[in-house]
C-alpha cells in the first residue's frame, strides 16, 4: 500500500471517528464547528487585492486540500483595507485566522479583543529580525540622537520593522516621532514621512526627501547594491519576532487544533513548502512556546505605548 | 537502328543542339524571371516594412505618451516600487529589453530590476526637451523610445525604453519569410516544371525533327551504302532510285552508271567466258576429230603401202596399182580435210568489215553456185520475196547460205519431188531466216549434233562434215543463232538462223527489188534454172 493510500485510509478512519464522536456529542456542541474557515490579510498600501490573491493562492489551496478530510473547508481569502477593517471582520466572525507581524497583530488583538497568537512565522529562515536606521554616507547623522529635527522616512504606519519598532526605539531614546505634516514640529522631535515601500525609503533618503530611514535588516540587504553603497546604517533596534499566526478566540478548538496541525506540517512536503515560500517568503510555522507568547505580548507595552506618546 | 550510324549521330547532334539552345533560352528566361521576382519581392518587402514602420511609429508614439503619463505619479513621488511594478507591467505588453526611468537631474532612478545597477548614472544619449515629442531611435535590432514623464506641463523626468522586435512582429516577419520562401519555392517549382516540360517537349520535338532530318540526310547515304554492298556482292540488278538534284543524286546516278557498266562488263565477260568455253569444247572436239579423222587416211596409206611393197616384191603389178590408187585416194581425202580445217580456222581469223547486204540477192547468188546440183536432182527451190537488207560480212554470209542450200539439196534423199525453201518468219522481236527441205529429215536427238565438226549422220555421204560447223561459226560471229528443226526421219528438215538485231548483221529495210533468183511459178515458188 502506498503512503498516500495509507494516509487516505488513516484520514478516512479519523473522519469516521470524528463522525462517531459528533453523533455521540451533546446537540449544543454538534453545531459549533464551522464548516468553513477564512484567512484574512490586509492590502493597505498599495491596495491591490490581486497581489494578495496571487501571493496566498497556493497557501489557501494547500490548506483547503489538507483540511478537507477533516470536514473543514477553507473559504476565499478575506482582504481587508486596513487594520480597522480586518479587526471588524474578526469581530463579526468573517475572519478566523490572520498572519501579521507583531505590531499589527497586537493592534488587531487590542481592537478586536478576540485574537490569540498561536504560531510563530519563520520568514526567510529568520524567527526574529531587527530594524536598522540608515542615512546617506555623507550625512552627519551618527546616532539616534542626531535625528532630532530631521525627517525619518518610514514605510507605513502598520509596519512593525519600518514604523512601530523604529518608533519604539526612538521612544526608548526619548525622542518623539511626529508626522511631517502635523504642524510645526519642534527641533527635538523627529518628523516622519511614509514612502510605502522599503526601496522608496532608501531612494527618498538619497534624493533628500528625508534624512534617514528605517526598516528591517532583510530589506537593507535587499536594497540594490548601488543604492545601498550610498547609504550607511547608524543604529539598530532590538530583535522582534518575525511574524505571527493568530486565531479568532471564538474559533472552535478542534478546528483551530486541526488548522494548527496542518499549518505546522506544511513545510514537511514539497507542495506545502512551495506554497509557504510563495506566501511572502515563509519558511515554516512553529508553535509559540509560552515564553515566546509572553514575549510577544510584552511587546504590546512597548509598541502600543510608544504609539500613544 | 545502329547507334553508331550516321542517322543516329545526326539525330544526336541536332537534339543536342536543340537542347542546348532551349537550355540557354530557359536559363536566360529563368534568370530574367528570377531577377524580376527578386525586385518585386524587395519592393513588396520595402513597402510592407515602410507601412509597418509607420504603424510601429504611431503605436510606439502612443505607448510613449501613455507611459509618460502613467509613470508621472510614481516618478514624481519617487515611488520606485511602483515604477518597478509599472516597468514589469510594461514588459507584459511591450518587448522591453531595458527600461530606464530618469529623474529631473538626468540620472537613472531605476531600471526596473532588483539590482538597479544603473541607479544614479547619467542617462545615456539625448533626452527630449520640454514639450518635445517622444523620440524614436532605431538601431539594428532594437528600437529606442525616449519620452518625457510629464503631466500638466510639469516634467518629472524621462523614460528610456529599449524595445526588441516584438514577438508579433517577429512572428509576422517569420510568417512573411516563410510565406515568401513558400511562394519562391512555388515559383521555382513552377519554373522548373515549366522548364522541364519545355525541355522534354523540345527533346521530343528535337528528336523527331532530328530523326526526320537525319533520315532525310542519311537515307540516301544508307541506300547508297546498301547499293555499294550489293555491287560488292556482285548483285548489280538493284539500281538506286534516288533522283535528287543534288550531290547525293549525282552520286546515286554515278553509282547506277558504274553498276550498269559493271553489269555490261560482266555480261561481256560472261559471254566471252561462255564463248571461250564453247571454243574450248569445240577445240577439244576438233583435236579429237582431227586426230581421229586424219589418222584414218594415214592408217589406210600405211596399210596399202605395206600391201604395195608385198605385191611389188611378188610382181603383182595390178595389185600394186590398186594399192597405190587407194593410197592416193586416202592422201586426197586427207588433203580435203586439211583444206576444210584451214577454212574453218580462217573464219575465226579473217574478218571482213560488215556491209549492207541484200539478202535476196545473196540467196540467188548462192543458188547460182549450186545450180548444177539442183538441176541435176530436179530440186524445186522457193525463195520468199521481200527479203530484207542485212548488215553482215557478205562473203561469210554467202558461205552460210551456200552450205545450208547445199546441205538441203544433198539430203533430199529418195524424195520424188524434192523441194528446198528459203523463208523468213517473225518470232516475237526476232526475225528468223530458214532453209527448209522435204528430204530425209533428222532424228530429234541428232538435231544439235549435226553442227559438230566432221559430224556426218551418213558416214557414207559426201563431204567432210565441216559445213554446218562452218555455218554455226559464221552465224555466231555475226551475233546470231543457228539451229535445226525436224519432225523426224523422212519428214524433212529446217535449218534456222538469226542475225544480230543491231550492229553487225542487223536486218534493215526489205529488199524490194529481189524476188527470186530462180524462175518463179505462179505460187511464188521457183525451180532452179537449167
Amino acid at each position: 500500500m502506498s503512503a498516500a493510500m495509507e494516509k487516505r485510509s488513516t484520514l478516512r478512519r479519523a473522519s469516521l471517528l470524528l463522525l462517531l464522536l459528533a453523533l455521540l456529542a451533546p446537540p449544543a456542541s454538534r453545531s459549533a464547528p464551522p464548516a468553513v474557515v477564512h484567512f484574512g490579510v490586509i492590502a493597505e498600501e498599495p491596495n491591490e487585492p490581486d497581489r494578495m490573491f496571487t501571493v496566498y493562492s497556493s497557501f489557501i489551496a494547500e490548506l483547503r486540500e489538507r483540511l478537507a478530510p477533516a470536514g473543514i473547508g477553507v473559504g476565499e481569502l478575506v482582504i481587508a483595507r486596513d487594520l480597522d477593517d480586518l479587526s471588524q471582520r474578526l469581530v463579526r466572525g468573517q475572519v478566523d485566522f490572520v498572519l501579521e507581524s507583531v505590531f499589527p497583530m497586537l493592534t488587531l488583538r487590542e481592537r478586536s479583543r478576540s485574537l490569540e497568537p498561536s504560531l510563530l512565522v519563520v520568514r526567510r529562515g529568520e524567527r526574529e529580525y531587527r530594524s536598522v536606521f540608515f542615512t546617506r554616507q555623507e550625512s552627519a547623522i551618527q546616532k539616534l540622537e542626531d535625528l532630532r529635527g530631521h525627517t525619518l522616512v518610514l514605510q507605513a504606519m502598520r509596519s512593525t520593522s519600518a514604523f512601530a519598532l523604529p518608533r519604539a526605539e526612538l521612544a526608548r531614546a526619548g525622542i518623539s516621532l511626529v508626522a511631517a505634516d502635523e504642524g510645526a514640529a519642534d527641533r527635538r522631535s523627529v518628523r516622519y514621512v511614509l514612502a510605502l515601500a522599503e526601496v522608496n525609503q532608501a531612494i527618498w533618503v538619497l534624493h533628500g526627501k528625508g534624512d534617514a530611514g528605517a526598516f528591517n535588516e532583510g530589506d537593507w540587504q535587499a536594497l540594490p547594491e548601488k543604492v545601498r553603497t550610498q547609504l550607511r546604517v547608524f543604529a539598530r533596534s532590538r530583535p522582534i519576532e518575525r511574524g505571527l499566526i493568530a486565531f479568532r478566540s471564538s474559533l472552535e478548538p478542534a478546528t483551530r487544533a486541526r488548522l494548527e496541525e496542518v499549518m505546522l506540517a506544511l513545510d514537511r512536503d514539497e507542495a506545502g513548502l512551495q506554497a509557504l515560500t510563495k506566501a511572502a517568503g515563509i519558511t515554516r510555522f512553529e508553535r509559540l512556546t509560552p515564553v515566546q507568547r509572553q514575549a510577544v505580548l510584552d511587546w504590546a507595552s512597548v509598541l502600543m505605548v510608544s504609539r500613544g506618546r | 537502328m545502329r547507334t553508331s550510324g550516321i542517322g543516329t549521330r545526326y539525330a544526336f547532334y541536332v537534339a543536342a543542339l536543340a537542347l542546348a539552345l532551349v537550355a540557354v533560352t530557359l536559363a536566360a528566361s529563368g534568370a530574367i524571371a528570377l531577377g524580376r521576382m527578386r525586385v518585386l519581392q524587395k519592393e513588396l518587402r520595402d513597402a510592407v516594412t515602410a507601412a509597418r514602420a509607420a504603424d510601429d511609429e504611431r503605436a510606439l508614439d502612443g505607448a510613449a505618451r501613455y507611459l509618460g503619463l502613467h509613470l508621472f505619479n510614481p516618478l514624481y513621488q519617487l515611488d520606485v516600487e511602483r515604477l518597478n511594478e509599472a516597468i514589469q507591467q510594461t514588459q507584459a505588453w511591450l518587448p522591453v529589453v531595458s527600461f530606464l526611468v530618469v529623474d529631473r537631474d538626468g540620472l537613472v532612478l531605476t531600471d526596473g530590476t532588483a539590482t538597479n545597477v544603473m541607479y544614479g548614472e547619467r542617462a545615456p544619449g539625448p533626452l527630449p526637451g520640454d514639450g518635445a515629442d517622444p523620440m524614436l531611435i532605431r538601431h539594428d535590432a532594437v528600437t529606442e523610445l525616449r519620452f518625457r514623464v510629464a503631466a500638466g506641463g510639469v516634467s518629472a523626468g524621462w523614460g528610456i525604453v529599449t524595445l526588441s522586435e516584438p514577438p508579433w512582429e517577429a512572428s509576422l516577419r517569420r510568417l512573411e519569410e516563410e510565406r515568401t520562401a513558400e511562394l519562391w519555392q512555388g515559383h521555382r517549382a513552377s519554373l522548373l516544371s515549366l522548364g522541364a516540360l519545355v525541355l522534354f517537349a523540345t527533346l521530343g520535338v528535337g528528336l523527331l525533327v532530328s530523326l526526320l532530318l537525319s533520315r532525310t540526310l542519311a537515307r540516301p547515304l544508307t541506300q547508297m551504302s546498301r547499293a555499294a554492298a550489293q555491287i560488292a556482292a556482285g548483285n548489280l540488278d538493284h539500281p538506286l532510285t534516288l533522283d535528287s538534284p543534288d550531290e547525293l543524286g549525282d552520286l546515286a546516278r554515278a553509282l547506277n552508271r558504274m553498276a550498269g557498266e559493271l553489269r555490261a562488263h560482266e555480261e561481256a565477260l560472261r559471254a566471252e567466258r561462255s564463248d571461250l568455253a564453247a571454243k574450248n569444247a569445240e577445240l577439244e572436239r576438233f583435236n579429237y576429230t582431227v586426230s581421229h579423222d586424219l589418222k584414218t587416211p594415214l592408217v589406210t596409206i600405211r596399210g596399202f603401202a605395206g600391201l604395195a611393197g608385198g605385191d611389188l616384191a611378188a610382181g603383182r603389178n595390178d595389185a600394186v596399182r590398186k594399192d597405190l590408187g587407194r593410197i592416193v585416194a586416202a592422201a586426197d581425202k586427207m588433203h580435203r580435210l586439211l583444206d576444210d580445217l584451214l577454212e574453218l580456222s580462217r573464219i575465226g581469223r579473217v574478218v571482213h568489215p560488215p556491209e549492207d547486204v541484200a539478202l535476196g540477192g545473196l540467196v540467188r547468188e548462192g543458188l547460182e553456185l549450186l545450180k548444177g546440183r539442183l538441176e541435176q536432182r530436179g530440186i524445186v527451190v522457193e525463195v520468199v520475196p521481200d527479203l530484207p537488207i542485212v548488215r553482215a560480212d557478205r562473203r561469210r554470209l554467202l558461205e552460210v547460205l551456200q552450205n545450208l542450200l547445199e546441205n538441203a539439196a544433198k539430203f533430199t534423199g529418195a524424195q520424188e519431188h524434192p523441194k528446198v525453201e528459203f523463208g523468213m518468219r517473225q518470232d516475237g522481236d526476232e526475225r528468223v531466216f530458214f532453209v527448209r527441205d522435204n528430204g530425209q529429215g533428222i532424228e530429234p536427238r541428232f538435231l544439235e549434233r549435226v553442227f559438230g565438226l566432221f559430224e556426218k549422220l551418213d558416214p557414207g555421204g559426201e563431204g567432210t562434215g565441216v559445213g554446218l560447223a562452218l555455218v554455226r561459226r559464221i552465224i555466231e560471229a555475226h551475233g546470231g543463232r543457228v539451229w535445226a528443226e525436224s519432225a523426224g526421219l523422212g519428214r524433212g528438215a529446217t535449218f534456222c538462223f538469226t542475225l544480230a538485231s543491231g550492229g553487225s548483221g542487223a536486218a534493215q529495210a526489205p529488199e524490194k527489188q529481189v524476188q527470186s533468183v530462180l524462175a518463179a511459178d505462179s505460187s511464188g515458188s521457183s525451180h532452179p534454172t537449167a
